[in-house]
This record gives C-alpha cells, sequence and structure tokens, in this order.
C-alpha cells in the first residue's frame, strides 16, 4: 500500500486502544475466567485438575451433543451453501424485478432466529400446524407427522428450519461476488464455444473462491454458535436429540450450576471454533 | 450462446420458476404467522387449520399488552439495543479510523485479536458474566446487558467502520493535517461526516444484533421487569397451553424492527456487510 505516511503515526494508539482495552475488559478477561474454572474440581477443592475434562471426555451424552453439533452445521452450513449458489445465480441475471426478489429471499435472514423458530415451531405443529394440513391435502403424507417429536425427525426438521433462516446470507455474497465478476469473461469464452456448465467451472467457481471461502467461514461459526432457534423449537428435546454444544452449556450453567465442567465443556468448543476459524482470520488480517 | 450474450444463463420458465418456488419458501411462513395472529384462541385450535382467519380480528395485538407485558418488554429491547448500538458504533468508529489509516508496530496482531473476539461463542463468556455482574450489582440489570451485548457488537462495528472509512480518500485527512487540523479534529470533523450513512448502516446492524440475541439475555436477567422481546416470546413457548395468536403477534412485532430497518437501509447493510466480510 502507498500511502502518505505523515508523522503524527504514533497517533494510532489514541484510536485503536480505547476499543482495545474495552475488548480486552469485556471479552479477553471474562474469557480467561472461564478458563481457570474449567481447571477448579467441581464442588470444590485444590486448584488445577483436568478432572473436567476427563469426565468430559467420558460422557456419553456431551459425545452426542458433539456429535449433534457436527450434524447441524455440516448439513447447515452444506444446504446454505448450495441453495444460496443457486438462487445468487439465478438472480444475477437480467431479471424482472430482480430487487423484489431479492428481498423477499432476504426476509428469512433478518428476523431474530427464536423468532424464525417459534414461527416453524407452531407450523411443525402435529395436529393445528400448516406443514401437515398442506403435505396430507397434497396427498404426501396420510398421518399426522410428529416433527419435532418423533426422534428420528426432529434434529432433521430444525436443519431445516435452519436452511430456510440461513441460507439468504450466502446469498448475498455470493450475488455480490457474481456481480463483479467482468462480463467480458463470458463473453470471451463464449465466443470459444464453451458451453454453460464450462463456464460455470472455468470461470464463475474460480472468481467466487474468496466470498465462498468467506461464506464458509463466517456461517461455520455462526452455526456453531446457535442458540436461539434451538431453544424456541426443542430446548435440546426430545431427549437430547436436538441438544448442540451451545444449549447443553447453557443448561450445565443455568439448570445444573455445574459451573466447572460447563466451562470445560466452552473451552474445548472455543478451542474448536478458533481453530476452524484460522485460516480465515489469517487470510483476512494479512490482507488488511 | 446468445443466451449468454444477454446474461442469461436459465431459461425464462427455469429462472421464473425456480424464484417463484424460492421466494414462496422464503415467505410463507411469514404469512402463516400474519394469519395466525389474525385469528381467535379458538379458530387457532381447528382441525384442519384454516389458512385465512374466518373472522380477522386484533384480539391477538390487543392481549399481548394486557395478559403479557409486551410493552415492557419492546420498552426494554429498544433501551438496551439502542445503547449497545451507539457505544459500539462509537468505539468501532474509533478503532476502525485507527487500523484504517495508521500502520504501526502489532497492526496485524491487534486486526488478529479483534477478528478472533468475533469467532468466541457466548456460551464461553455468560458464566463468568453471572457471576462479575453479580458482585458489581449489575446482574438482571439493562447495563450490565449493555456491557454484554459490546461483546457481540464492538468487533463488528469495528470491522464494518473500517471498511465503510476506508473509502474515504486519504487525502482528505492529509489537506485536513496541512490546514492545521489535529488528527481527533480530523476525525471528527472530515472522517464522520462524511462517513455518516456507514455509521448509521453499523448503529443499525448493532441494533438488530442486540435486537436478536437471546443467550445474554436468558442468562443474565431473572425478574419480569427486566425481559426483552426475545426472552418474552422463548418464555411463552414453555408454558403449558400456548396461545399460539398472541404469540405470533408478539413474534410478528419482534421481526418488525429488523424487517422496516432492512427494507430501509438494504443497499447500505449489503455494502457495509461485505465491506466488512469481503473485499471485492
Amino acid at each position: 500500500m502507498s500511502r502518505f505516511r505523515i508523522k503524527d503515526q504514533h497517533m494510532w494508539a489514541f484510536f485503536v486502544l480505547p476499543g482495545t482495552l474495552l475488548l480486552v475488559l469485556v471479552l479477553a478477561f471474562p474469557a480467561s475466567q472461564s478458563l481457570l474454572y474449567s481447571i477448579y474440581p467441581e464442588g470444590g477443592g485444590s486448584f488445577f485438575t483436568l478432572a473436567n475434562y476427563s469426565t468430559l471426555w467420558g460422557d456419553a451424552v456431551f459425545r452426542q451433543v458433539f456429535g449433534n453439533t457436527v450434524l447441524f452445521v455440516a448439513l447447515s452450513v452444506g444446504s446454505h451453501l448450495l441453495l444460496g449458489l443457486g438462487v445468487a445465480l439465478v438472480l444475477n441475471q437480467e431479471i424482472f424485478a430482480q430487487p423484489l426478489f431479492r428481498l423477499i429471499a432476504l426476509l428469512p435472514w433478518v428476523v431474530p432466529d427464536v423468532v424464525a423458530g417459534i414461527i416453524w415451531k407452531w407450523m411443525f405443529d402435529p395436529v393445528y400446524g400448516a406443514i401437515n394440513d398442506l403435505l396430507i391435502k397434497a396427498g404426501l403424507i396420510g398421518t399426522h407427522v410428529q416433527w419435532l417429536a418423533n426422534p428420528r425427525l426432529t434434529l432433521l426438521s430444525v436443519i431445516f428450519v435452519n436452511l430456510w433462516r440461513g441460507f439468504p446470507f450466502v446469498m448475498l455474497i455470493l450475488l455480490a461476488g457474481l456481480q463483479s465478476i467482468p462480463r467480458v469473461l463470458y463473453e470471451a469464452a463464449a465466443i470459444d464455444g464453451a458451453s454453460r456448465w464450462e463456464l460455470f467451472l472455468r470461470i464463475t467457481l474460480p472468481s467466487l473462491k474468496k466470498m465462498l471461502a468467506v461464506a464458509l467461514a463466517l456461517d461455520i461459526v455462526w452455526e456453531v454458535r446457535r442458540f436461539g432457534l434451538i431453544q424456541a423449537m426443542t430446548q435440546g428435546g426430545p431427549g437430547n436429540m436436538t441438544e448442540v454444544l451451545s444449549t447443553y452449556i447453557y443448561k450445565q450453567y443455568f439448570q445444573f450450576f455445574r459451573f466447572e465442567y460447563a466451562s470445560a465443556v466452552a473451552v474445548v468448543m472455543t478451542i474448536a471454533l478458533l481453530l476452524v476459524s484460522l485460516p480465515y482470520i489469517w487470510m483476512i488480517s494479512r490482507e488488511e | 450462446m446468445v443466451q449468454e450474450q444477454k446474461g442469461r444463463w436459465f431459461s425464462s420458465t427455469e429462472t421464473y420458476g425456480f424464484l417463484l418456488l424460492v421466494s414462496l419458501f422464503a415467505i410463507f411462513p411469514f404469512i402463516w404467522m400474519v394469519s395466525t395472529s389474525l385469528k381467535t384462541e379458538a379458530e387457532a385450535f381447528r382441525v384442519p387449520p384454516t389458512w385465512i382467519p374466518l373472522k380477522p380480528n386484533v384480539d391477538a395485538y390487543i392481549s399481548m399488552w394486557v395478559k403479557k407485558s409486551f410493552g415492557l418488554y419492546f420498552l426494554n429491547s429498544t433501551i438496551i439495543s439502542l445503547f449497545t448500538a451507539v457505544l459500539s458504533t462509537f468505539f468501532g468508529a474509533l478503532a476502525g479510523y485507527g487500523f484504517s489509516r495508521f500502520f504501526f508496530k502489532g497492526r496485524r496482531f491487534l486486526i488478529g485479536f479483534f477478528l478472533a473476539t468475533q469467532m468466541l461463542p457466548g456460551v464461553l463468556l455468560v458464566g463468568p458474566y453471572f457471576k462479575i455482574l453479580s458482585k458489581l450489582g449489575l446482574y438482571d440489570t439493562r447495563t450490565g446487558l449493555v456491557i454484554a451485548f459490546l461483546t457481540i457488537c464492538l468487533p463488528f462495528s469495528t470491522w464494518m467502520m473500517k471498511g465503510f472509512i476506508d473509502r474515504v480518500p486519504d487525502v482528505l485527512d492529509q489537506a485536513a493535517l496541512v490546514d492545521g487540523c489535529s488528527r481527533f479534529g480530523v476525525f471528527f470533523r472530515v472522517i464522520l461526516p462524511i462517513s455518516a450513512p456507514g455509521m448509521v448502516a453499523t448503529i443499525i446492524f448493532a441494533f438488530l444484533l442486540a435486537w436478536g440475541d437471546l443467550l445474554w439475555v436468558i442468562c443474565l436477567t431473572s425478574t419480569e421487569s427486566m425481559i426483552t422481546v426475545t426472552l418474552g416470546i422463548a418464555r411463552t413457548v414453555g408454558e403449558f397451553q400456548i396461545m399460539w395468536p398472541m404469540l405470533m403477534a408478539g413474534a410478528l412485532l419482534g421481526g418488525m424492527p429488523a424487517i422496516i430497518l432492512y427494507l430501509l437501509l438494504q443497499r447500505l447493510l449489503v455494502q457495509g456487510m461485505t465491506a466488512g466480510a469481503v473485499k471485492e
């Protein structure tokens, strides 16, 4: 970067430090406290033990919750990328009323996830809900399906709702990416006789690589942390079928008051999140 | 081939068929919510359900205020989100300007720090917050929640503001400095006024982040008088007999600020989001 530098470079401190100190105070300090709790034994006692970590390692429920989280995140993010890319590609054409379609497609993402969860909980109601009514009228199902009570369906139902809620963000980012691809690239390739599939593979996808990486990283982080949607729909039930790390940790803290154990789970979750987002942090901090 | 040159990848039927399906998918739950909110309690429990209310009425919207204190919930959400948004945008603008204009030692490390804090899960912090705020006498207060929400909003605000300030040419700073303006003069009298639309977008984004949160509110409040809209909605779910029309009315109004603000400022927000997350 060729920026003209004036001799008041030391002034950076006055701008950057207030926010930095605030973040240390409200974020880094409490985070370090969690780290501390996690190495205290449950129910008091001497300092420093890895007992909480070995407890969670051997805890079948924790393993199930971890598995649920992985499945929830993988399917949510995967489906967001597929549908988001599809809608972005279609919207990137010269079409009638593009802003209107974009606006409608954006709606699910703008409302709080608690609101999204509660609407769909009501839609999924076996007897009074819209989904079963629709499917029965269409002749697709014969009886009322228990979308949120049937252990086999419940996690998939929640993931489906999360598909609805989350695809617009990916669409938005990818649409911005698509719009910045120079049209001449396509025209040149089309003259050379490239098919539309080849255009997609050779021009569109490579040009979107960075946008896709960003969308992927941010979406993974957000879906790992998702709380309100699940809390509103199932509160982690039935059994532990839809329990994910964030709802599980919340319960350990505020329903069972196992502070030390909950902290250990939260620390593990945080390490996993930071590992996943490290390439993203590296990439962005190098560029800025 | 002719189609590609016109900027069309798919046929009209494919395009509009797909868009229609996606739009229906996106909007149907909202229609169902509005429809339910206009029903009576009795009609909401009809089998099979009615799609259009037989006798549309606003009873649900009235009982929201009378039977539950949704008015108070809205007031709490608004106050808390507003304070959070303004504070985090102010500190975010300062830091954003610093990162945008100065190239100092440790800059990359600090940028990495801001980015990393954006990745921390709230559940890592709610436990310590519960204890710390209790000690300070700030548990179950609006102030406590504002402090907590800064953790979510400040990294985002910094990032968005940096994106907006990056677009303001550096020459303007230099011109003002040469004219004898101090750095803070440059910041307050040149940069902030020029990036006012960006600030508005950042304030709104932070506002909506705070408005939509459930985790912190559920962990850091205990009395009815501190409940926010999202918690009001989430609590109703646990009740024995859910009054769906009222709950849908609450959900509609709870989602309304977000919908309206996005409608008004869609372009700016998209710009801000992509400026922060994505470089073109």
